[in-house]
């Protein structure tokens, strides 16, 4: 068992203590003082050098762990390699299209997919990349070239830093068909109908995503404010979007009427 | 800032190109809505820069890209294409694009391909 100091969030405030790591748990000392067995871990993601665990016995309890890159990657090795989650031997190049072109020198990684709750990570000696389900656009399976032969292997859209990536994994035929069921099941809630939004609405959501504002959806769709706000409501009932700016128009009192004229003749005289 | 001629099938992505191209303080040389017509306005207009869409109806984004080419070998031509058609981006690249940009379309990647494209 080794020990290495690490700081966990404890009634929002973040704790400096050393945690012991085994083979098959770690140990969190006072004010914890708990262990915690790889395989009770339901659910693994990380936020920057924030690793935050969900350990699910017959309560569910979250944990955060912050520290350095070296020790996070050794938890995660062994988490992940335990825990409770859908994994399989793979090949996965990750990632392997940027911006609908193949990175240069993308290879293939050896390694595992161990899928969980709230991510698809895909694990090797040198990788640990994790992508979130919530920034999974699309699952496919396709042909594509390896070492000369056509082979069938998953293709994983996801957004990454707002662009569209995609990573792939090869894995045996038989156990292909399986992991690409369990992979549409878990983000089964991302998945939309394309008859859910109409032409006009679909414009309007490829406008938002490209950057325009309200005013310059409204000008090039020529289309009234009211309309617009109707399409914004659709777009934000569906879960495709968020408010970031609310945007006032006003009309002036007497008074800013008064203030205005005074102005303008202050100015002219 | 540059002179940019947009090629592109649909009416919506042009004038979406178009907004995103006048925001960044570039003006527009002109308009088509098939690859013919591209090469056609290219020869007209003579612009500093080309947003060149790929799958189009007539003469096609690559196509049209070669054809300018032939006219123009200095020609500055930026390839659209939609996510998956990494094959068709290399071919264009293979054929002198100068770069790319990906539908459904970001402003500000598009300013700075088009801006790389321009210095380069």
């Amino acid at each position: 068992m080794k020990e290495v100091p690490v700081k966990i969030q404890h009634n929002n405030n973040w704790i400096v203590v050393k945690m012991g790591i085994g083979d098959d748990r770690i140990i969190l000392p006072d004010p914890f003082n708990k262990e915690i067995p790889f395989r009770t871990v339901d659910d693994i993601a990380e936020k920057k050098n924030v690793l935050i665990i969900t350990v699910k016995t017959d309560t569910e309890t979250v944990y955060k762990i912050l520290s350095v890159e070296k020790v996070l990657q050794v938890l995660k090795k062994l988490i992940l390699g335990s825990c409770n989650a859908y994994r399989l031997m793979a090949y996965f190049m990750s990632p392997a299209i940027r911006g609908g072109v193949m990175i240069k020198d993308a290879q293939w990684d050896k390694g595992s997919v161990v899928v969980v709750r709230t991510g698809i990570w895909f694990i090797s000696a040198t990788k640990q990349v994790c992508v979130p389900v919530n920034d999974v656009a699309a699952i496919e399976i396709i042909k594509r070239d390896v070492q000369g032969k056509s082979t069938d292997v998953i293709k994983i859209d996801h957004l990454d830093s707002g662009e569209v990536s995609s990573s792939l994994v090869l894995c045996p035929l038989s156990t292909l068909q399986v992991l690409y069921n369990y992979l549409k099941e878990t983000t089964k809630s991302m998945d939309m109908k394309g008859t859910e939004l109409d032409s006009i609405e679909q414009q309007v959501a490829m406008l938002v995503y490209s950057g325009m504002d309200s005013h310059a959806i409204e000008n090039m769709l020529n289309i009234p404010h009211k309309q617009l706000d109707g399409i914004y409501d659709k777009i934000l009932n569906l879960g495709l979007g968020e408010v970031v700016t609310i945007r006032r128009e006003i009309q002036l009192t007497t008074k800013g009427v008064r203030y205005i004229s005074d102005a303008t003749k202050s100015q002219t005289n | 800032m540059g002179k940019i001629l947009i090629v592109d099938d649909t009416l919506f992505m042009r004038t979406l190109l178009k907004n995103i191209l006048f925001s960044g303080g570039h003006t527009i040389a002109g308009e088509a809505g098939d690859g013919d017509d591209g090469v056609a306005k290219y020869k007209e207009l003579k612009p500093d820069l080309v947003t060149m869409d790929i799958v189009m109806p007539k003469l096609n984004g690559i196509e049209a890209l070669k054809a300018i080419k032939e006219f123009d070998p200095a020609a500055k031509i930026v390839m659209c294409t939609a996510v998956g058609q990494e094959q068709m981006v290399k071919l264009a690249i293979k054929s002198g694009a100068k770069g790319y940009i990906i539908k459904p379309f970001q402003a500000p990647k598009v300013l700075e391909e088009v801006k790389n494209v321009l210095a380069s």
